[in-house]
């Protein structure tokens, strides 16, 4: 099970499908939740200073609307410019080949597609997570 | 891990058992005990929190899905009022155009008006000059005309006197001298006679030739009225 997650993506009704989606799969017990990519860089910007609650592991969505940047932009930057430390990829309903490459090159070690069936993706990232963790895992995309 | 003490768990058991009431949430995964009872009663808790988050999921998924068709149809009608608007925008600019040519044909038509007005104006002068100069030109054969027939009364005029003159000189020397004047006194009666006549007969023409031009000049003075 992950210690503890963090979700940050702008549809609301993702989190609630998120949320029950892990607590089905015993994926983790502590899933914090963000709608905006600014919310989320200010929290890097303090746990790179206190990691305390700083998460396990971080799911962003590609497109956050309302947000100054992209999610590939909020990895590059959870990557390169906050400390690295968490397992960080990109949840999204695009599978663009393009967009794909640059969140490699941004450090996204995977990329699960959402779709309405979303817990059997879950499920095998869940069971790839130690590899992801201990860094020994190569980049993924489940569909 | 969470372990209650045996009169919570009791106690957790009773409200199940009387109200139907079970604990839910991942607090579930978190409490362990020894008591078999209470592990059925978790057990069961377990079960109706999954069931009812799966229900919960399913719900979220179908709002989700309708969600999102909401918002492509969304799209889709703001694609379209975007289409409409720029079909009204064109339209008005259409509109805008039809009507600054029309104005533009009505001043077309204005100065057209004001030219034809001009041109009226311009042809009624050049009438009234040609009149003027047909006129003028009337006047001025007239005049020459009255001129050359002045000069040939004064000719005919001095002619007849000349003539009378010289027979009556010639006349009265023969009478004077005593020749004989049978014949110069018929000629001189007969010739004084004809110059008489033919000196009525100009007089007459020319009054019936002023008569007639002043006559002439009546009538088209009529016509051009």
């Amino acid at each position: 099970m992950i210690n503890s997650i963090l979700l940050v993506d702008d549809e609301n009704l993702f989190h609630l499908v998120f949320e029950d989606a892990c607590s089905l799969l015993d994926i983790t017990l502590d899933l914090q939740t963000l709608s905006s990519a600014e919310e989320a860089e200010e929290l890097f910007k303090k746990w790179h200073i206190d990691s305390t609650g700083k998460p396990e592991c971080v799911f962003v969505d590609l497109n956050i609307i309302g947000s100054a940047f992209d999610g590939i932009e909020l990895v590059r930057r959870i990557n390169y410019e906050h400390g690295n430390g968490v397992v960080v990829g990109i949840i999204s309903s695009s599978a663009d080949q393009e967009e794909i490459s640059r969140s490699v090159h941004a450090g996204a070690q995977f990329w699960i597609v959402k779709s309405d069936e979303i817990e059997p993706r879950l499920e095998s990232f869940r069971d790839d997570y130690e590899d992801y963790k201990t860094r020994t895992g190569s980049f993924k995309v489940y569909k | 891990m969470i372990r209650l003490c045996a009169a919570d768990e009791q106690h957790l058991m009773d409200v199940a058992s009387q109200r139907n009431v079970y604990l839910e949430g991942n607090i579930l995964k978190l409490i362990e005990s020894d008591n078999e009872d209470f592990q059925a009663y978790l057990k069961k808790a377990k079960e109706l929190d999954q069931t009812n988050r799966k229900k919960r999921l399913d719900i979220t998924k179908q709002f989700q899905a309708q969600n999102k068709a909401l918002e492509k149809k969304a799209e889709e009608n703001a694609l379209l009022n975007g289409e409409l608007q720029e079909a009204l925008n064109a339209s008005k600019e259409s509109a805008n155009k039809v009507m600054e040519q029309n104005k533009k044909l009505q001043e077309s038509h204005s100065k057209n008006e004001n030219l034809m007005e001009d041109l009226q104006e311009a042809l009624e002068k050049a009438e009234n000059a040609k009149k003027t100069a047909l006129n003028d030109l009337n006047v001025l054969q007239q005049k020459t005309q009255f001129e050359l027939i002045g000069n040939i009364v004064n000719v005919a005029l001095w002619i007849i006197v000349g003539v009378g003159v010289s027979t009556t000189i010639m006349y009265g020397l023969s009478i004077w001298t005593g020749h004989e004047t049978t014949l110069l006194g018929n000629t001189w009666s007969n010739m004084f006679g004809i110059l008489l006549t033919n000196s009525f007969s100009i007089i007459g023409t020319i009054m019936g030739v002023k008569y007639a031009t002043n006559d002439n000049g009546h009538k088209e003075k009529k016509d051009t009225q």
